[in-house]
């Protein structure tokens, strides 16, 4: 990842949703985008620029807009009309943006135009998220990362955000994903976590 | 062989599905990938099939066949009826409350500048008070109160339009409960399509969330009512029948939203059957 000093920040052209530039780069705010908020607060994916990648939850574009400064193509996928409109405006002035507005719980809408990616990303506030990524786990490259960004206030506002939390990585390891690295993104964002996983080389996956 | 928005590929074998980019967001429509057993497509498929010729063409043509199918989507979830009534309701809403907001503090004002000033055992409705302080005030206090007098003019304005949009865009639901509550309800469940899918119990305390989670966290007994709780023959029922009669009613709300969806017409056997039954439980009181 690109940073200046202490700051991250993406090369590609400004002023998409009013971002600071700082020596001509655009600085990415972890207090707005989860993503750059997991690059703060632990490892998450190095972005390099040959990568391929599926951007589940994609809303405004924002940072839909800096991953695609990274990356050779998203694939953004987007159900509600209103964000959708944001994010067309977004991917008119970035080539390598591919706006799909599908329902990210029914991939068979937009497999026809999926080729197979590096990383699946997913930010989506939906009750099933895990269930959301394993149905989208058949993008994935043999060698293909995942990163979660989960709401836990989406899943059940009853339960803890630490039973969620946990219940999900249990959830996604039964399927046989390999939790590679778990983290809550505070302080940049109040009950959310990230998760990222990788598929591991043995075959194990069952559902 | 697996079917991809750009033709038919698999086993080294490829047709493409011929046309422009509009015929192939046509065709992508029709698309339903079976996900057991799903290849992802490779973009080399695309070029034997003669679709294009390398990478950059490939990426160019896709993004262009997506927008255009992503276009036609947005248009078709705006073409809705409802969607203008679900803007025009949550502004009334908020223009509610910042009226509301800006009465009080507008009198508040006008008490500091007249000392001798109380509003006890007066019975001047606020937005009567306000108007008075827009006619005898100069300076700014003035100006605020004439214009939130305005603001009071044109909700009255947009609050006809919402009943009367109501009254077309789903006439069942309005026909039960009137045109302005039937459309706060359509707000808080998020469109016509999402009302005629919940199950009666959920519309019954629509828009008494905190309650119902109270509920449903602690010991707290469940809300009666929500939204609902605005029509007359709820409100005005006696506390011990409010129950049954929310209950009832939100019955048949749920059947009419889904007549309202589905036919998108008043049904006059329907709602005479509807009314009837719940004027039966109101009327032994009122």
């Amino acid at each position: 990842m690109i940073r200046i000093g202490e700051v991250l920040v993406s090369r590609g052209e400004g002023g998409v949703y009013g971002e600071r530039m700082l020596a001509g780069a655009r600085v990415w705010d972890p207090f707005r985008s989860k993503l750059a908020a997991l690059y703060y607060a632990g490892t998450g994916i190095e972005l390099a620029p040959g990568m391929k990648v599926l951007y589940l939850g994609a809303a405004n574009g924002t940072t839909v807009s800096h991953v695609a400064d990274y990356v050779e193509v998203v694939y953004a996928v987007e159900f509600a009309p209103r964000p959708m409109q944001d994010l067309l405006e977004v991917a008119r002035r970035r080539e390598n943006i591919v706006p799909i507005m599908a329902d990210a719980s029914r991939p068979e809408q937009y497999a026809p135009v999926m080729e197979a990616v590096d990383l699946l990303y997913q930010d989506v506030a939906q009750p099933d998220q895990a269930e959301i990524l394993i149905r989208n786990c058949v993008f994935l490259k043999p060698d293909g990362k995942v990163i979660l960004m989960l709401k836990t206030r989406s899943v059940d506002i009853r339960k803890s955000p630490e039973e969620v939390f946990r219940e999900t990585i249990e959830r996604l390891a039964a399927f046989g994903l390999e939790v590679i690295e778990s983290t809550w993104l505070s302080p940049y964002h109040k009950d959310h976590a990230a998760i990222v996983c990788k598929i591991p080389l043995k075959e194990t996956r069952e559902v | 062989m697996q079917s991809y928005w750009f033709g038919d590929a698999g086993d080294g074998r490829c047709q493409a599905a011929c046309g422009d980019p509009a015929a192939l967001a046509k065709r992508l429509e029709t698309l339903q990938a079976t996900m057991d057993g799903f290849i992802p497509l490779r973009w080399e498929d695309a070029v034997a099939c003669g679709t294009c010729t390398d990478r950059a063409g490939y990426l160019s043509l896709l993004r262009e066949v997506c927008f255009l199918r992503a276009e036609q989507r947005v248009r078709e979830e705006y073409a809705g009826k409802d969607t203008e009534l679900l803007q025009m309701v949550r502004t009334l809403d908020e223009m509610d409350e910042v009226i509301n907001l800006l009465s009080e503090r507008v009198a508040e004002w006008n008490q500091v500048r007249h000392p001798t000033f109380s509003r006890k055992y007066r019975r001047t409705p606020a937005h009567i008070q306000v108007r008075r302080i827009a006619e005898k005030t100069r300076g700014a206090l003035g100006k605020v109160a004439q214009q939130v007098d305005q603001l009071s003019a044109a909700r009255t304005e947009l609050a006809k339009e919402v009943s009367a949009k109501a009254n077309r865009v789903m006439p069942n639901t309005s026909a039960l409960i009137g045109g302005l509550v039937a459309a706060r309800l359509m707000a808080h469940a998020g469109g016509l399509l999402p009302l005629s899918r919940l199950p009666a119990s959920a519309i019954q305390v629509l828009g008494a969330r905190t309650a119902l989670f109270s509920h449903l966290r602690t010991r707290s007994p469940p809300p009666k009512h929500g939204i609902i709780f605005q029509h007359r023959r709820v409100h005005n029922a006696s506390r011990e029948l409010r129950g049954k009669v929310a209950r009832a009613l939100a019955g048949k709300l749920a059947i009419a939203a889904r007549l309202d969806y589905y036919r998108g017409v008043a049904v006059p056997e329907f709602l005479d059957r509807a009314q009837e039954r719940i004027d039966r439980l109101g009327g032994k009181e009122s």
